[in-house]
């Protein structure tokens, strides 16, 4: 299957087909369970049956003796011997630790908490051998929600706790309550996120490889951020960085979920130590619903008040997320990313907006494509759309008048971030026009006529990409970076390739990364390779493939490296051509005097001579072509976009259908149109999913009922409509490339444009949504509650 | 548990393995015959990635022993393509941007295949429900609803020169 | 997620198959395999011994047989919704087929195992009480014919022994002049229903409810027969107020399933309204049958 392009113009902004999909259609990919290794075991893991309980004892003989079994561990084995599991970020000044390691050793904290692990023979010996360890447990008291986490005589998670609250943190600006205070109208409501899983379709899953001889880790992970992986494999393990590699075989999805680092990884680690041999630990399906980092839920409670003309004066929110019985990885980072971006796209001259995450015994939180956001845009975009009806304002006309103009960016919002460039306005635009031209308004007044209940929902948001700043994100408690490093080098045949620290995880990252390569070098895709996923023989990224910065990162390093290696081919050739430097151009692999294009030299004569005939190659250069950058942005880069959602309610069982949808959206210079294409198709999906069908549900016991895909509900072809999507491509003023993110935006938008669609058909009653996801029987329960009621109150 | 002698013919070659009776059809072909690009992403027959087919229909063969398919005649996804060239409905995908990460793409194709078998010339709404039993996380299904579609065009246009 | 030990027989005749069921303590059968291998995987289900009749020849077969369409236990759903007698006597089964799964569990799940493993929410054995029937089932003493009405007991439990194999179903073929309707709402398209309604209706010659039979699966532990509906329509004209009373009817007459009280109300709900669009489906297509 050979790449169609051999030009090296005009790559970047072309549809060019994806290099990554040969192996993928062919069977031929090679995801973590595919991987065998040599003398390799394989593990399984008990996990806890009770939300609250004391582990009075573990016995594990039993399980020891069997046939096929090689060893045991449990949280007595390992307490001495690893660190609590990490938390990268401390955003808040109080913040308290949670320090629970890979295996519990004395109490238990959520359903799904780790007690014992077993290596056997293979899988299926090794979850025989889970039935026979006995654990004994002394229940304790549980907390099964946020109102019992804040329930005055609420049984304490962490005894040396006061109460069940992570810590605090606040952001003002202006005076808040005045504003409202003298505002012409406001509303406050009281709204809620469901709690979510990012569910990649491949489960995660490791197969560690530890030399005991020689304390060398090996370690093979589906996982999104390989050096951060190394790096905590090493805090937790007490081992130095020289002495592990960590390889990322084909990742199946990730979507935040593979960012994060979990218990399993360690344990596989400290099972190989033990007996000698590789191990593999895969969660599977059922354990993944409670082992993978869970996200979204939160209750925010917000106030926002405007001028009889619309103008929004002031903010106020309360935010509480529902954290699990531990911290993971990303602390109440999403949590804090929902505060700081509670102001929207709006201008709001008054905020005061207070965050402070508490804990349940529920599964710990993690990072799930969106990260905070798409619950800040909920809210935000809820509120404007009810202050308008409020006012009289026409709920878009609102939006307009609150936007920062374009000559307004960079654009300060009062808490914590500056947008650096944006046309809000003609991104809204762009959008109804959209809608008009699908005829959305004429299927409206049709269905109406019918007694079908149809409506449009817009919802319109910004997206946090290109993270980020390191210096910045250390201040405000990252415990981590968010440069990208990237190496080029050029072979003695002349051809390219291009070494990062992003992973391909479906996203396209290769070809994206491979088309800017090829057209910077000026050589054709075909004769760049990007390698990835190495830690051993990969550059290293600051973060790793999330926060939507593989393109922006990934790419503006990756450009800049090449640049760097270019001048240094031009050095070369002008020196072989006798010609200057800047009269050179290079073209499908050749480098020619500008003008006189029949006077130059080839790449694979350039890199055989840098390479095996130094004879033709400059004195004062370097031997070898390569060159390394890194890139550290000076801010983050804010793509942004503006949904609409065509949807009808039956209301007769409240079941919601997205009939239609619409994104206009700004990333900043796109690499790949098809790409970004088939990343907003699928982040729109998931918004969809979190609108109206995915929801994990826990019960009175800490227990979670939604254990299997028949319970958790992606949503399937038949849920989802087609998608109608229009790019603006405003480049990014301080990403070399001009590129912004894109990868979590339709997650973020869709939510309030799917709510404020159902309000819309459901007007006439007067059906207000303040939770999502917006499920058959809470909306039929909100139907008959307004109907009984007798229409808008 | 004694071991059962099975043997099947996967994409044309014979496999003959002692197995236990609880090994799933899917962990058969994985890790005895080597053929990995069978996929398992639920294990319980929801989200479709281990789909494979026997004796010509679609079946989950996570929802299935290795002994019940003794004697079977069984494709895989490293079936699909004859020799080094993708199979059309493969080159649709490709063309239409119809897989991200490629977990999926296994049992969507063979889902895909049996379908334009049956049916040469499917409606939209006739490949999204045949598709429902086929989880995609990454891509929305509008472009591997895309691919289908443009694979039973390309039959129909091969059809028609014929 | 890995089944945990048993013993395997594939068992080549009913009488083997009930030999086995017989001798080995907790044996189990194995046909489509579509329900139980998940509760394998999972390990909620640990046989000691799995009696595999896949291999038995002569079990599967659809024919008419008198007032019966009579379907062998090891049908495919599949081949059954293909089965041109199947689909010139009983039109309802290939329009109810569809709902069950997916097209590759379709193509394993079988009759008899759909009626041996009692789940409420399959769709065959809600028109086998709506319609009426019965099913065969084969042990040591021999055949039994068990009425439909005796053979669902509570949620996943029926009247099939231990040591008996389900060996046929038996749908009654009702009268031309009978509309058929059916309604499920799921999660998705082609999850378990959360609520399932079927009904058969005649109408007699002044346009009124001559005949009603009514079904309604997903909601309660069985597939069940709603009489007190069924009631409230006969000799009625068949308006939008008697389908509603006829869905409010069936709505109390059920014991609905359920984790939360929340889940119990929606199903007391929409039990009413498929029972309504059922009904309405039915007593169009029986119009049409009398025209």
């Amino acid at each position: 299957m050979a790449v169609q392009s051999d030009e090296s113009t005009n790559l970047v902004g072309a549809r060019v087909k994806r290099t990554e999909d040969g192996r993928l259609l062919t069977g031929r990919g090679q995801f973590v369970d595919d991987l065998v290794l040599p003398r390799m075991l394989e593990a399984a893991v008990l996990r806890s049956p009770h939300a609250h309980a004391r582990i009075v004892g573990v016995d594990a003989s039993a399980a020891l003796a069997m046939e096929g079994v090689f060893g045991v561990l449990t949280g007595a084995d390992i307490a001495d011997e690893v660190e609590p599991q990490p938390v990268i970020y401390h955003v808040l000044p109080d913040q308290r630790a949670t320090d629970t390691r890979a295996i519990a050793t004395d109490r238990v904290r959520w359903v799904g908490q780790i007690v014992a692990a077993v290596v056997a023979r293979d899988r299926y010996v090794a979850e025989d051998a889970l039935a026979a360890i006995v654990v004994d447990y002394e229940p304790l008291p549980v907390v099964a929600n946020l109102d019992a986490a804040l329930a005055a005589d609420a049984p304490r998670l962490y005894d040396d706790w006061p109460d069940n609250v992570v810590g605090n943190i606040e952001w003002s600006n202006g005076d808040a309550d005045a504003a409202i205070a003298g505002a012409d109208a406001v509303v406050a409501r009281r709204m809620s996120v469901g709690r979510l899983l990012g569910c990649p379709l491949e489960p995660r899953g490791c197969v560690a490889s530890w030399d005991p001889f020689t304390d060398d880790l090996d370690i093979w992970m589906s996982t999104q951020s390989p050096n951060l992986a190394r790096d905590l494999l090493g805090e937790t393990l007490r081992l130095p960085g020289h002495r592990i590699r960590v390889r990322v075989p084909d990742v199946g999805g990730g979507f935040g979920n593979k960012f994060d680092f979990y218990p399993e990884e360690i344990i596989a680690s400290l099972l190989s130590k033990r007996c000698g041999r590789p191990v593999k630990l895969l969660e599977d399906r059922a354990e993944s619903f409670v082992a993978t980092g869970q996200s979204r839920e939160v209750v925010i409670e917000a106030t926002m008040a405007a001028k009889a003309d619309g103008t929004i004066v002031a903010l106020k929110a309360e935010v509480r997320t529902v954290c699990g019985g531990a911290l993971g990885t990303v602390g109440v980072g999403p949590g804090w990313l929902s505060a700081t971006m509670m102001t929207g796209v709006y201008k709001i001259p008054n905020v005061d907006v207070r965050l402070s995450p508490v804990l349940t015994n529920r599964a710990p939180m993690g990072s799930f494509r969106g990260w905070g956001q798409p619950e800040a845009n909920f809210v935000n975009e809820r509120l404007i759309e009810l202050l308008a009806e409020e006012l009289g304002i026409e709920r878009n006309e609102m939006r307009r008048r609150n936007f920062p103009a374009p000559e307004e960016f960079p654009y300060e919002t009062g808490v914590v971030f500056t947008y650096d460039s944006g046309q809000y306005g003609q991104c809204l635009d762009l959008c109804q026009d959209s809608v008009r031209e699908s005829g959305w308004p004429q299927r409206l007044e049709a269905a109406r006529a019918e007694g079908r209940s149809v409506g449009i929902g817009y919802g319109f948001h910004v997206e946090a990409t290109a993270f980020g700043p390191s210096r910045i994100l250390n201040l405000v408690g990252l415990n981590h970076s968010g440069f990208d490093e990237a190496v080029v080098r050029i072979d003695s045949t002349g051809r390219v390739t291009a070494f990062t620290g992003q992973v391909a995880m479906g996203q396209g990252i290769e070809t994206a990364l491979a088309q800017l390569t090829a057209q910077t070098m000026g050589v054709a895709l075909q004769d760049v390779v990007v390698v990835s996923g190495d830690t051993a023989t990969c550059p290293y990224t600051g973060y790793g493939t999330g926060a939507s910065r593989g393109a922006a990162m990934g790419g503006a390093s990756l450009m800049r490296a090449t640049e760097l290696l270019r001048e240094k081919v031009k050095r070369i050739a002008a020196y072989q051509l006798e010609a200057a430097p800047e009269d050179l151009e290079i073209h499908n692999g050749r480098i020619s005097v500008r003008g006189t294009p029949s006077i130059g030299v080839t790449l694979a004569e350039i890199g055989n001579a840098a390479y095996r005939r130094l004879s033709d190659f400059p004195a004062d250069e370097d031997a070898t072509l390569e060159e390394r950058y890194v890139f550290d942005p000076e801010n983050l880069a804010w793509s942004y976009g503006c949904t609409a959602a065509l949807v009808e309610v039956d209301r007769r069982t409240g079941v919601t259908q997205v009939l239609d949808y619409v994104i206009a959206h700004d990333c900043g210079t796109v690499i790949n149109p098809m790409i970004v294409d088939g990343q907003i198709h699928g982040g729109a999906t998931q918004g969809i999913g979190e609108a109206l069908y995915e929801e994990l549900v826990y019960d009175d016991q800490g227990g979670l009922t939604t254990t299997s895909f028949a319970d958790y509900t992606l949503p399937s072809a038949c849920e989802v409509p087609r998608f109608t999507l229009h790019h603006m491509d405003t480049p990014a003023p301080h990403i070399p490339g001009g590129m912004k993110g894109m990868g979590e935006a339709g997650t973020i938008g869709g939510p309030a444009a799917i709510a404020n669609a159902v309000d819309q058909a459901l007007a006439d009653i007067g059906v207000e949504v303040r939770a999502i996801p917006i499920t058959p029987p809470r909306l039929l329960d909100m139907i008959e509650t307004a109907t009984r009621e007798g229409g808008r109150s | 548990m004694s071991k059962i002698d099975v043997q099947v013919t996967i994409n044309g070659e014979v496999y003959r393995e002692a197995c236990e009776p609880r090994r799933t059809l899917a962990d058969f072909i994985r890790k005895d015959c080597g053929l990995t690009g069978t996929h398992l992403g639920c294990e319980h027959g929801v989200c479709g990635a281990c789909t494979v087919r026997l004796d010509g229909q679609t079946v989950r063969s996570c929802l299935m022993l290795a002994v019940q398919a003794e004697g079977a005649s069984i494709t895989t996804i490293e079936g699909l393509s004859d020799g080094v060239e993708l199979s059309p409905l493969q080159q649709a995908f490709h063309d239409n941007h119809g897989l991200q990460c490629g977990f999926c793409t296994p049992g969507m194709l063979l889902t895909a295949q049996e379908l334009l078998e049956q049916n040469p010339d499917p409606t939209e709404d006739e490949v999204r429900d045949r598709l429902a039993g086929n989880l995609c996380r990454c891509t929305g299904y509008e472009f591997i609803v895309d691919s289908v579609l443009d694979a039973a065009g390309r039959q129909a246009a091969v059809a028609g020169d014929a | 997620m890995k089944p945990a030990p048993f013993d395997f027989v594939a068992a080549t005749s009913v009488a083997e198959a009930v030999a086995l069921l017989g001798e080995r303590d907790d044996a189990r059968v194995i046909a489509g395999g579509q329900s139980l291998m998940q509760l394998l995987n999972f390990r909620t289900a640990q046989p000691g011994t799995l009696v595999d009749v896949n291999r038995i020849v002569g079990l599967d077969g659809v024919r008419r047989d008198g007032d019966f369409l009579a379907v062998g236990a090891l049908t495919r759903h599949a081949a059954l919704e293909a089965h041109p007698v199947a689909r010139e006597q009983l039109p309802p089964l290939a329009e109810v087929i569809p709902y069950i799964g997916y097209a590759a569990v379709r193509h394993r799940g079988t009759i008899g195992g759909s009626f041996a493993y009692g789940a409420p929410y399959a769709e065959l054995p809600l028109v086998a009480v709506t319609l009426g029937g019965e099913v065969i089932v084969e042990g040591a003493e021999g055949r039994r014919t068990i009425p439909i009405e005796e053979f669902f007991l509570g949620h996943l439990e029926t009247a099939v022994g231990p040591q008996e194999l389900v060996v046929e179903v038996r749908f009654r073929l009702p009268a031309a002049e009978a509309g058929f309707g059916f309604r499920e709402i799921a999660p998705r398209r082609h999850d378990y229903a959360i609520a399932s309604a079927a009904a058969l209706v005649q109408l007699d010659s002044s346009g009124a409810v001559g005949s009603a039979r009514i079904g309604v699966g997903s909601a309660h532990p069985t597939p069940i027969r709603v009489n007190t509906a069924e009631e409230t329509l006969i000799g009625r004209r068949p308006d939008a107020v008697a389908l509603a009373e006829a869905g409010q009817a069936a709505a109390a007459a059920i014991e609905p399933l359920g984790a939360t009280e929340a889940d119990r109300t929606y199903r007391r709900r929409v039990v009413a309204v498929m029972v309504q669009d059922a009904l309405a489906q039915a007593i169009e297509r029986s119009r049409e049958a009398g025209s």
